[in-house]
């Protein structure tokens, strides 16, 4: 037990002493695995938020429908009530609304131009495709508009956020990979005489490899603290921004949209060490012979 | 202690060991002699598993080497000193350090590092060079650390290939005759040279290698070039 203490001790002895022989290279793999990750988190935030936006609409999922002039709203509701995918219908008369719209407003005095509007709650939010388009056949209704239009977009949006992250996180990463494979190669050279004294006295493959895959994995884990570090950064400058925007895009903002930054950093850490120890792992097999 | 059955190693077709059969006994002291390019180190690297053989096998204490995985290399290593003509030393580290190295990756605690490497430092007779440099040292001396490295685990049997290949005739024969002083408290040794004087000042078993075939095998023998 101590002395595997002791071992593991020796052993971060030796990844310091890789990561001091390794100078500027440090710096060069630590800053592209950041750029790796912050995309690769950026684009896992964004997605995740877009996803929860939809999701959160889809649940107070209500289609309005405009009804033209001279038609009873009450009437027309209780006609909408009768098909299988309604569960709730309320109505707002074109006087409730102008009066609302005077009260937020200041509006000219002219002629209400606003239409009777039933508010319907669907029983289901996935059926909203099915009944808009039979409420457009009855006459009553001029027009019906459902926010899944923009929900259906967002979604679009986020499948191609999630092709081109997977795509720069992928490229980025056989570069990190790359130039982990060159920095290890190059400590593995300077402490060629060390790894030869000890293979060649008894000393396991474990122990002269693991400085190695310690020093890659200190760069995973240092590019996902810089990285997550950037992310926060975006979140307190960009982001007041971003919702200003997808305000304008959207009726309301569901509360909480942000995808856990710990989640996503620890999903990073888990990346980068995952990038970083088996890029060297793969290396110091390839250059450490027994 | 050492035995080898009909080993013969080829490097690309060409054999550099040919029907080698030989045997060394526990606590031996021998030569394995031959002109450069005659197999010498071949065999050295066979016996540490550097290498293995292209046919025949190789025993170790009993252990056939042929049969050990890679996981296995390590634990026969720590039962064997290895001894270099070129001392493998970190220049780097103190005489003590260079010592104490191997311990330290092992995972021996300090004080018994301590208890081990003083000793071995006192066999070679550097006990007063604990904190110097490889580069402040003779040749002579830098061969001594490497001899003290390779009892420091108190292994039963010592290879050393050349060890005086860097060194002049009289710190040569200081050398083997250290080697000679370990084996005489039960270590198999056995060392590699071209060196002729000091093969036949030694008069100990002299095992002859030419073109990777033993031609003579003797005790009490001496290195006669004519032979070869
Ligand atoms: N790694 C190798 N690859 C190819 N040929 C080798 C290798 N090692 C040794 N040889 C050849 O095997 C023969 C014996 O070499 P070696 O064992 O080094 O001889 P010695 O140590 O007696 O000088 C030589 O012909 C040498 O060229
Ligand atoms: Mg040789």
């Amino acid at each position: 037990m101590l002395r595997t203490l002791r071992i593991f001790k020796r052993i971060l002895v030796e990844t310091g002493l890789g990561l001091k022989a390794s100078g500027w290279s440090n710096w060069l793999v630590t800053s592209i695995l950041c750029v790796a990750l912050t995309i690769f988190g950026g684009v896992l935030q964004l997605t995740m938020t877009l996803k929860g936006l939809v999701e959160a609409w889809g649940n107070q999922l209500e289609i309005s429908a405009y009804l033209r002039d001279g038609y009873d709203p009450k009437a027309v509701a209780a006609e909408i009530c009768q098909f299988p995918e309604v569960k709730q219908v309320e109505i707002v008369t074109k006087e409730v609304a102008w009066r609302d719209m005077q009260h937020t407003f200041k509006v000219a005095a002219i002629n209400n131009p606003l239409p009777n509007t039933l508010h319907i709650k669907l029983s289901s939010p996935d059926q909203v495709e099915t009944l808009a388009p039979k409420l457009r056949l009855l006459n009553q209704v001029e027009n019906t508009k459902y926010p899944l239009k923009v929900a259906k977009k967002i979604t679009d949006i986020r499948h191609f956020l999630e092709l081109a992250g997977i795509f720069i996180t992928g490229a980025l990463t056989a570069a990190t990979l790359t130039v982990i494979g060159n920095t290890i190669h190059l400590v593995i050279k300077a402490k060629h005489r060390e790894i030869e004294i000890l293979s060649l006295m008894g000393v396991g493959h474990f122990y002269i490899k693991c400085p190695f895959v310690f020093q890659g994995a200190a760069y995973g884990f240092m590019a996902a603290l810089m990285a997550t570090g950037i992310l926060l950064g975006v979140h307190l400058y960009v982001d007041p921004y971003v919702k200003e925007q997808l305000l304008s895009l959207a009726p309301f903002m569901p509360q909480n949209l942000q995808y856990g930054l710990l989640q996503t950093s620890m999903m990073m850490a888990a990346l980068g060490v995952l990038v970083g120890a088996g890029g060297s792992l793969w290396t110091s097999g390839r250059y450490i012979k027994i | 202690m050492i035995r080898l059955q009909n080993v013969n190693k080829n490097y690309g077709g060409r054999p550099a060991l040919l029907n080698v059969n030989l045997h060394i006994a526990l606590g031996e002291f021998a030569f394995l002699v031959g002109p450069s390019g005659a197999g010498k180190s071949t065999l050295m690297r066979l016996l540490y598993r550097e290498e293995t053989p292209t046919s025949g096998n190789v025993f170790l204490g009993g252990v056939n080497l042929n049969r050990l995985h890679k996981g296995q290399i390590p634990l026969l290593r720590r039962r064997m000193g290895i001894i270099f003509q070129d001392f493998k030393l970190l220049p780097s580290q103190t005489v003590f350090n260079n010592v104490a190295y191997v311990l330290r990756a092992l995972g021996v605690d300090e004080r018994e590092v301590q208890k081990r490497v003083e000793p071995a430092l006192a066999v070679v007779g550097l006990e007063h060079k604990y904190n110097a440099l490889p580069s402040e040292l003779s040749g002579g001396e830098q061969q001594r650390v490497g001899i003290a490295r390779a009892i420091v685990n108190g292994p039963p049997v010592l290879l050393a290939d050349e060890p005086t290949g860097n060194l002049d005739p009289a710190t040569s024969l200081e050398i083997v005759q250290l080697l000679e002083r370990i084996s005489q408290r039960g270590t198999t040794v056995l060392i590699s040279t071209h060196d002729q004087p000091i093969v036949n000042a030694m008069r100990r078993r002299v095992i002859s290698l030419k073109g990777g075939e033993v031609v003579t095998d003797m005790d009490n023998g001496l290195y006669e070039l004519e032979m070869q």
